[in-house]
């Protein structure tokens, strides 16, 4: 029988990545230009492409794939360019303008030209209607049916292609919502509707409004390109099952995200802490922080206890998305990044950066600003003959005279010391990038592994770790493209919440149990609906809670046991530590009560993950792997040094390579500084460990 | 590289890192605390200074609270000068040595490397109550300060890690709302969170590399400063900004002064000529008024400039005391940080015509309340200030429009809206309507922003209403031709058919639920001929109704169709002077 394959593809801004995975244990990566018209065309050229790889006709490889997990940038692209769908809202009377008004905020304070965004309903699309809950849900005011009847056909009138509702204190019960949605469906039959009692059923009007109106915003995007490219997938053959990366880091089938197409907005990075968690769980660890750094921007995410923590709420481009979604940090920071000297003359990096077109100065195509590629050229951490594998020959004396423009004599120093200074400033931003997630959210990063990813992750990856004090790094083989290797190391998943605010001195524990069985049970009744079968279904759960009063949670872990127990007490403990973590203090010898607000359950469907490729360690001498040496900078000595550079393809299992070195794969190049040294692991990642001092 | 070398790079990696440490005490403040004030609109301010108390860094959610909290750190280090010790923590609000206002109370907590005192973290947030004759504060009848609130003067509540209960127990026995206190444990939080992530950062680099280094931030800050004040041409500019009624005597009026002196690369601002101080509240500190010159004039400049103690070595602020921006000694003074309005007018109108470019028209000035009673759902007190009725339009500019519902100058837009159902759980009231106003930016080429209306059913019992602001009698002023923005007011509809408009400083007691409030918050001042709009733009301005027809052609001189909304060339063009 002919090999069998999973694929995983993940659509990025300017590349299409492609992991093909084979039932005889092979793997290949590709990548195609992405095609951002219709991302399904550039899907077919990757497809194309595999099949080449592994000299089969395209009909032939997507016949033989049982399954594609895809990542996608199409909602967030729409949500960023504003390019979504026309779409309507219809909400209580007198709350007309919450949406654009964003609680009055602007977040450049003295900033006298600072706009507003657009909001993604002009205000003449925003119609209201009378009736009125209170905050209990009681009925105040009858909704008047007429007022949504007159909005839907306003709306229809205006050609709209999707419709949002959310009205006053709909958390507490759905019903004016619900008829108000039999009105437009029937109104609009074709446009998208979304509901906010459907989609995020918890209080707070503005977050749950704007994330209702973004739903509505790119559902009818991601509907057409899902069929688009299910159209192309099944053209060439493809019969299997197509699965969707959600922001959550879990995968669904293309008809629940269709219905929630906001869970889409961070699909493509999603992926990578899977892949990251693979790569790390053989050295013995379920806790690392994922840097992925590609030509613009750096992607950090933090993964705790084997899953990607979670941002209850967001901010993506000022829009306010209240659906759990990975805590990714994007920077401005990337192999593009310019150099700058503000007026205080000090040196800045980014957020500016000079894409692909016209890319950094020592491509030479006519990029003139200094950027981070440059220096990295210029500091000897990359081959000017050997970038992309040799495909592009890089331009030094166009690097160099790009930094001393732009950075060096403005500054008063010479082109090396500036590059170098480049090279610090940007891996500082990078390191207060992951700052944001540990940090900030009270997550100490010492305690994890750093692994590394993108294709410019590796050459800043080890001063990021200095400046953190992270003790390790790990980098895959497949770095270059790991968040399509880890949508096929995603699991199945789906978040409920359920609101049962109560103070600890009158909590039914029992309600709390029945409470999350019900969640489970729907989770669970999901997910057998997508084909996983029972013993293949988990449930987490996490309490929000808070002390009395206060009006944000904290958000804490609890295994089902502890609520079986019934062990209050034990809670509690989380909870108080927890606080003070995070806040500073906490006042467990006080006599303030603790309030539960609601339960966070997550369904969980446990895919087969392919194995990694495992090859026998040998012996530690990397020596017939040495390319030669180059001189680079060593930054712990603040100078320069021949360091050796070793060819990363012919590097064995077991071989270890002592820093400072530099270690050249096709993709990407791995800078090992003079702090670490490196060892490469049976799954063919370097594995950099602090060197004994 | 030795310690005492500047390395310009890590000149950067500290500025940056600080920056980060107090945006992380700003969300435990936010995150923490129960007031709404706090954890809804974000009135607080967190900061991290050195051991002299200059500034190293700060979040400033409110402008307005944040340039007194170095000056305190001084003051405490001297009045417990050899009595400092690692774990201490200070209280502090008296506006006689150097607070801003008596509700905005603040946390100190110094900061050890070893045996040395090397910093300070403090934050400092508007408390629901803090004392004085009236729930929530503002008494518009307060002659002096005791009648306001509890004077707090430099007190250690905390001595080394353990709290001094007896001195704990007299501040919050004097205050009417428990969560008060609560509210200050999240200050200390707050300030803890600075603590640790400052002597974090210490230990990685090394004390004295971070000495050497702190000095040249703030070199950077004061050279792009310094570049800032010598691109205004040199020269003396004169200003006013007028404030009406001090909530005593009906109908006074009085006016702020400033004489702007450029020369190089100082900048004074001199309020000599400023009316005398009132006999009522309506009274500035000192500090509440240097922080609002400072607030405007950070508007002018390049936003980029870090806000550290660098910044301000070049700008001078006189204001002598007697005067109704810096009142003497026990003088009541809980306006003072609302006459900031009128004190950016005054600058504004002053630079107006050396930097028109950098300057905006008119902001609308505030006018607020505060209701406070007993919320029977929870049989509990409740104080809650109006923050989203409080919010309208800033001034155009030459080459922008103004900002909607941004509310008044001091907050720039740090000052957030209640969420609605947050606010339906908080308050016994029910939102009835908050949505932006038509016509109500002041016109022009750029319009200002525009202004809000908002009502409310009033619930709950024993309900009082303060109202405490001004722009009921003037609205924010127009430039260069531009229009000015409307009116501000608040008006109670009662339940028998009674209507009453309260004065800008007023006190309504008994207010029986059911009473409808409503509350007009002005626009912002148009800049430049509102017939030079785009025609285009006032079509769709006029489709989202925040433009009416009669103002598109009345006022900026754009005939539409009242159907189709399509623009009649030739009407528009003879009444814009164009036929």
């Amino acid at each position: 029988m002919s090999a069998r394959y999973k694929l995983g593809i993940d659509v990025g801004g300017t590349f299409t990545d492609l992991f093909l995975w084979s039932s005889e244990g092979t793997v290949a990566t590709t990548k195609a230009l992405s095609t951002p018209a219709d991302p399904s065309l550039g899907v077919l050229d990757g497809l194309r492409a595999a099949a080449a790889g592994e000299g089969l006709a395209v009909e032939e490889l997507a016949g033989r794939v049982t399954t594609i997990v895809h990542g996608t940038t199409v909602t967030t692209n729409a949500a960023l360019t504003r390019g979504g769908a026309r779409t309507g809202l219809v909400t209580t009377a007198g709350v007309r303008d919450a949406l654009e008004m964003r609680r009055g905020i602007r977040e450049e304070q003295y900033d006298n030209r600072y706009r507003n965004i657009e909001p993604l309903v002009a205000r003449h699309l925003r119609r209201c209607a009378r009736g009125r809950l209170d905050y209990r849900g009681t009925e105040l005011e009858e909704l008047a049916l007429e007022d949504v009847r007159d909005a839907a056909r306003y709306l229809r009138e205006q050609g709209v292609e999707a419709v949002a509702i959310c009205f006053m204190n709909s958390f507490a019960d759905p019903s004016h919502e619900r008829a108000a949605a039999e009105i437009v469906r029937a109104e609009l039959p074709d446009a998208f509707v979304s509901v906010s009692s459907e989609l995020l059923p918890t209080i707070r009007f503005y977050n749950r409004l704007s994330t209702t109106v973004l739903n509505a915003y790119v559902g009818p995007i991601l509907s057409g390109y899902l069929e688009s490219l299910t159209e192309k997938l099944a053209g060439v053959g493809f019969a299997g099952t197509l699965l969707v990366m959600q922001s959550n880091g879990g995968v669904a089938l293309p008809a629940s995200v269709r219905e929630r197409p906001a869970t889409t907005l961070l699909s493509g990075p999603a992926g990578g802490p899977a892949a990251a968690l693979a790569y790390v769980r053989p050295h013995g660890g379920d806790d690392c922080i994922l840097a992925d750094m590609g030509g613009t921007s750096f992607d950090a995410t933090l993964v705790r206890g084997g899953a990607a923590a979670m941002y209850a709420e967001s901010d993506l481009d000022r829009l306010r998305i209240a659906l759990p979604m990975l805590a990714i940090t994007t920077i401005g920071a990337g192999g593009g990044s310019i150099g700058w000297i503000d007026e205080g003359g000090l040196l800045r990096m980014g957020p500016r950066s000079a894409g692909a077109l016209p890319g950094p100065a020592c491509y030479g195509r006519g990029g003139e600003q200094a950027t981070c590629t440059d220096a990295n050229l210029l500091l000897g951490y990359l081959d000017p003959g050997f970038f992309a594998g040799g495909e592009l020959a890089l331009d030094v004396d166009q690097a160099a005279a790009a930094v001393r423009q732009g950075v060096a004599e403005p500054l008063g120093l010479d082109v090396e010391a500036a590059a170098a200074g480049m090279y610090r400033v940007i891996n500082t931003n990078m390191a207060h990038g992951v700052r944001e997630i540990t940090v900030k959210r009270g997550v100490d990063p010492r305690e994890f592994p750093l692994v590394v990813a993108g294709g410019a992750g590796a050459l800043h990856a080890c001063m990021i770790a200095l400046e953190l004090g992270l003790p390790s790094l790990v980098m895959p083989p497949t770095a270059s493209v790991l968040c399509a290797v880890g949508m096929l190391r995603s699991d199945l998943a789906h978040d409920f919440l359920r609101s049962y605010v109560c103070r600890f001195s009158e909590l039914d524990i029992g309600r709390v149990r029945r409470l999350y069985e019900e969640a489970a049970a729907h989770g669970a009744a999901q997910l057998a609906a997508e084909g996983i079968a029972a013993g293949r279904i988990e449930h987490t759960l996490h309490l929000d809670l808070r002390y009395a009063k206060q009006y944000h949670e904290v958000s804490v872990p609890v295994g089902i046991d502890v609520i079986e127990r019934g062990d209050l007490e034990g809670i509690a403990a989380l909870f108080h530590r927890e606080h003070d973590r995070l806040y500073g203090y906490d006042l467990a010898d006080g006599d303030t009560e603790l309030e539960l607000i609601n339960l966070r359950v997550r369904s969980i469907g446990r895919t087969t993950k392919p194995p990694l490729v495992e090859i026998p360690a040998g012996g530690e001498d990397p020596g017939a792997a040495l390319k030669g040496e180059r001189r680079a900078f060593v930054p712990e000595e603040d100078g320069f040094a021949d360091i050796s550079v070793y060819d990363g393809h012919a590097l064995c299992p077991g071989n270890v390579v002592t820093g400072p070195a530099l270690i050249e794969r096709a993709d990407t190049t791995l800078f090992v500084s003079a702090s670490f040294e490196a060892r490469v692991d049976s799954h063919s990642s370097c594995l950099l460990t602090r060197k004994e001092t | 590289m030795s310690d005492t070398e500047i390395d310009k790079i890590l000149v950067s990696i500290i500025g940056r890192s600080l920056k980060a440490f107090t945006d992380e005490m700003s969300v435990s403040m936010e995150k923490t605390t129960r007031s709404p004030i706090l954890c809804e609109a974000k009135d607080f301010v967190t900061g991290l200074y050195d051991a002299e108390g200059r500034m190293l860094e700060q979040t400033e959610n409110l402008p307005i609270l944040s340039f007194s909290l170095g000056p305190v750190c001084e003051h405490i280090a001297e009045t417990f000068r050899g009595d400092v010790h690692p774990g201490d923590v200070f209280f502090h609000n008296d506006v006689f040595t150097l607070g801003n206002q008596n509700n905005d109370v603040a946390a100190f907590k110094p900061i050890f490397a070893g045996e040395r005192l090397v910093a300070w973290s403090a934050t400092k947030g508007h408390q629901a109550d803090i004392g004085g004759n009236v729930r929530g504060g503002y008494n518009p009848n307060a002659t002096e300060v005791w009648q306001e609130a509890l004077r707090i003067p430099a007190v250690k509540v905390v001595d080394r890690g353990v709290v001094r209960r007896d001195v704990w127990d007299l501040i919050f026995a004097n205050v009417r709302l428990d969560i008060v206190q609560e509210d200050m444990r999240a200050e200390i939080g707050a300030c803890t969170v600075g603590e640790r992530r400052l002597v974090e950062l210490i230990e990685r680099i090394g004390l004295e590399r971070f000495e050497v280094h702190k000095a040249h931030l703030f070199e950077a800050a004061g050279r792009m400063m310094a570049a800032e004040i010598r691109s205004i041409p040199d020269g003396v500019y004169r200003g006013e900004g007028r404030v009406f009624f001090d909530g005593r005597n009906p109908g006074s009026k009085y006016t702020i002064r400033v004489e702007i002196t450029v020369d190089g690369e100082r900048i004074v601002f001199d309020y000599s000529e400023t009316d005398a101080q009132t006999d009522g509240f309506v009274n500035g500190t000192y500090t509440s008024s240097a922080s609002a010159t400072l607030l405007t004039f950070l508007q002018m400049v390049n936003p980029d400039i870090p806000h550290n103690h660098g910044m301000t070595r070049g700008i001078e602020i006189v204001i002598p005391e007697g005067t109704l921006l810096n009142a003497s000694y026990p003088a009541a003074t809980t306006f003072g940080n609302h006459l900031c309005p009128p004190n950016a007018d005054a600058i504004m109108r002053a630079l107006a015509p050396v930097i028109p470019e950098r300057v905006t028209a008119g902001w609308n000035n505030l006018l607020c309340s505060l209701s406070s009673g007993t919320d029977p759902r929870k049989d509990d007190t409740y104080v809650d200030i109006m923050f989203m009725g409080l919010k309208g339009g800033s001034g155009a500019m030459a080459d922008c429009d103004g900002y909607d519902h941004i509310g008044m100058i001091d907050a720039s837009g740090g000052l957030l809206d209640q969420d609605y159902e947050m606010f339906e759980q908080q308050t016994p009231h029910l939102l009835l309507e908050h949505e932006l106003r038509c016509d109500s930016a002041g016109a022009g080429r750029h319009r200002g922003g525009l202004g809000v209306r908002t009502r409310y059913r009033v619930g709950g019992e024993d309900t009082q209403l303060v109202t405490f602001g001004d722009g009921d009698e003037e609205g924010a002023f127009g430039a260069m031709g531009g229009g000015e923005g409307t009116l501000n007011s608040i008006e109670l509809h009662y339940p028998d058919g009674r209507r009453y408009k309260t004065t800008s400083k007023d006190m309504v007691s008994e207010v029986p639920a059911g009473t409808e409030y409503v509350q007009e918050a002005g626009g912002g001042g148009g800049w430049g001929d509102p017939r030079e709009r785009e025609e285009r733009t006032v079509r769709r301005e006029v489709q989202d109704e925040v433009i009416s027809l009669e103002a598109a052609r009345e006022v900026y001189g754009v005939v539409l169709d009242a159907e189709t909304l399509e623009i009649d060339e030739s009407a528009t063009a003879e009444l814009r002077g164009e036929g």
